[in-house]
């Protein structure tokens, strides 16, 4: 690895105008793992260069995560027959331009990159029974008109708040904006008790958009019946525990819950979906 | 990557002012205010890529617009033969979680700044931070002054309302600034440049609190302004000052009723080495800092 790339590129791929699907590693409900896994499973992504971590993240030793020693990875997938690159990374900790700018020259010197999409997922008070939105920020008014189609929300106005700072998602877009390299966030809000287990519904919004979008033919009959399973784990809890049910009701009403009450209700369910309902 | 100008005036005899956000945020309120006061013109900018991570977005109607950087920009002011170039450090670069830079990025940023002082043949750099000391809120504060060089000291003790740190009980001299502001006097005696850090006193017991210390900008920007050789309006803080005073007295009067007699006491202190007894002792001075220190202890465990 030299100082100023810092890449190990492991073969190179044959690509003319790809595209790049990023995804981080730990966002709620695993969005960004679940979503890049299930895209490399699918269309057989082959791991060919990652960003080595010893810049961006604290080599102090390792996180422990469910048992398991924890090391962060940024690797690259390349998607044979679908011109389609998949980003699979950790949020870095520090040197983020840097990092940044090493996955945009990935893209550009080895993709042939046409345009991004970074995955995000927001936490979101309503209930699981509502349906998933799909917003889309795109990096150019001329990258928002090629969204025009599809079903997704494309009039987001937002500011950051005092004392928030700005995704990196957002810097990302910036960044290829500087490069010319079309780029769309798509985010999609979880609920706030699926967010430290899974959601496979939310999973199935973003999926279907790329699926559409990037003519990728995947069929997700396995993802349905994830979906199914999922719905019914939830519903079996309602009902065996009427607490569970009552908070659910208030929030499908579009009533608040207290702070305590958002903590039981994440609790009863990450218990819930850990043992299989 | 580096030093972004948007002109290049010729300048005659300049110094460099400096300051990034530290306790009290006292050095940058002073500078800014001059700044802002003698009306400067923009001269450049150090990229911010290298340093910080951005500290806004603007998303409008599903497109970004924008994203924001912390600035790090230099401003100039012609002053007749002793021009002034200023330098404004929206924060500090820092790695990790820490709150002062240090390390890799601190000595890029301070030698940065040090291009631009060379480039506009700057003689002389002033920086500006806090002084935690052990004082009442209702005094004022006095400015602590650190030159670079041994030949600056005669100068700095002609100064109104400052004292050296050998004039500091129990310091004989020594000390530590931490963060850029300290850093870019270091930098600045390696390649040769001569600067004085002026540091305005904060009372102890307020350094933890999120307030701005304007009194301790004021007496800064007085000895600044003295340095600089330019008339600066020094009133133009006491609006803000007595805002603040305000907030500090309703903070002062939830502090317990004994730790704030002994606080009352540092009304009485004179901190430059005291030709007699002073009115509280060396064993009294730490009884006080301890009771504060174990009452933010407290403040912070409870919420």
């Amino acid at each position: 690895m030299n100082e100023g790339y810092p890449v190990t590129v492991y073969q190179e791929p044959d690509l003319q105008q790809s595209c790049l699907v990023l995804g981080w590693r730990e966002d709620a409900a695993n969005l960004g793992r679940r979503i890049t896994d299930y895209l490399n499973l699918k269309l057989k992504g082959q791991r060919f260069a990652e960003i080595e971590p010893e810049v961006f993240f604290p080599m102090g030793g390792v996180a422990i995560k469910d048992n398991v020693a924890r090391f962060p990875e940024s690797k690259f997938y390349v998607c044979p027959d679908h011109e389609m690159v998949v980003l699979q990374t950790d949020s870095p900790l520090a040197e983020w331009y840097k990092f940044l700018s090493s996955v945009l020259d990935v893209a550009e010197r080895h993709c042939r990159i046409r345009e991004l999409y970074a995955l995000g997922a927001m936490i979101s008070f309503s209930a699981h029974t509502s349906p998933r939105q799909l917003l889309g920020i795109a990096n150019s008014v001329e990258m928002k008109e090629t969204l025009s189609q599809y079903d997704l929300n494309r009039d987001v106005d937002y500011q950051t708040r005092p004392g928030e700072r700005p995704t990196l998602n957002s810097y990302l877009l910036w960044l290829a904006r500087e490069r010319n390299i079309g780029a769309v966030s798509l985010w999609v809000p979880i609920p706030f008790y699926l967010a430290p287990t899974e959601d496979a519904q939310a999973r199935k919004r973003v999926l279907s958009f790329l699926n559409e979008r990037l003519r990728l033919r995947i069929d997700f009959c396995d993802l349905d019946q994830e979906i199914r399973r999922q719905n019914e784990q939830l519903a079996r809890a309602r009902s065996r525990f009427p607490q569970v049910d009552d908070y659910i009701n208030r929030l499908e009403s579009n009533l608040m819950l207290s702070e305590e009450e958002n903590g039981e209700l994440i609790k009863k369910m990450e218990d819930v979906l850990r043992e299989g309902g | 990557m580096g030093i972004r100008l948007c002109q290049e005036p010729r300048l005659e005899n300049p110094i460099l002012v400096a300051s990034w956000p530290g306790i009290g945020n006292i050095g940058i309120i002073a500078v800014d205010t001059l700044r802002g006061m003698l009306g400067a013109e923009e001269l450049g900018q150090i990229e911010p890529w290298e340093f910080f991570y951005p500290k806004m977005v603007l998303i409008r109607k599903g497109v970004l617009e924008s994203l924001e950087f912390p600035g790090s920009r230099f401003y100039f002011k012609r002053a007749g033969g002793g021009d002034i170039v200023f330098f404004i450090g929206e924060e500090q670069p820092t790695e990790g979680a820490r709150i002062y830079a240090e390390g890799k990025k601190a000595y890029r940023m301070a030698d940065l700044v040090l291009d631009v002082a060379e480039r506009f043949q700057c003689r002389r750099i002033y920086t500006s931070g806090a002084a935690v000391a052990l004082i009442h809120h209702t005094t004022k504060p006095r400015v602590w002054a650190v030159p670079n060089s041994e030949s600056l000291i005669p100068e700095v003790e002609g100064y109104g309302n400052t004292v050296l740190m050998s004039d500091i009980e129990g310091r004989g001299g020594h000390g530590n600034i931490t963060g850029l502001n300290g850093l870019l006097l270091g930098v600045a005696k390696k390649r040769g440049v001569e600067a004085i850090c002026l540091m305005g006193e904060i009372p102890v017991y307020l350094q933890g609190l999120p307030l701005s210390y304007p009194k301790a900008s004021k007496s800064v920007l007085e000895v600044l302004s003295d340095g600089l050789k330019v008339q600066a309006d020094l009133n133009t803080l006491d609006e803000l000052d007595q805002k603040v005073q305000q907030r500090v007295e309703e903070f002062y009067q939830q502090i317990p009723s004994e730790i704030r007699g002994q606080l009352d006491r540092l009304k009485q202190v004179s901190y430059t080495q005291p030709t007699e007894p002073g009115p509280i002792t060396e064993e009294e001075e730490k009884k006080i800092l301890e009771e504060v220190e174990s009452f933010f202890k407290k403040q912070a465990e409870g919420g």
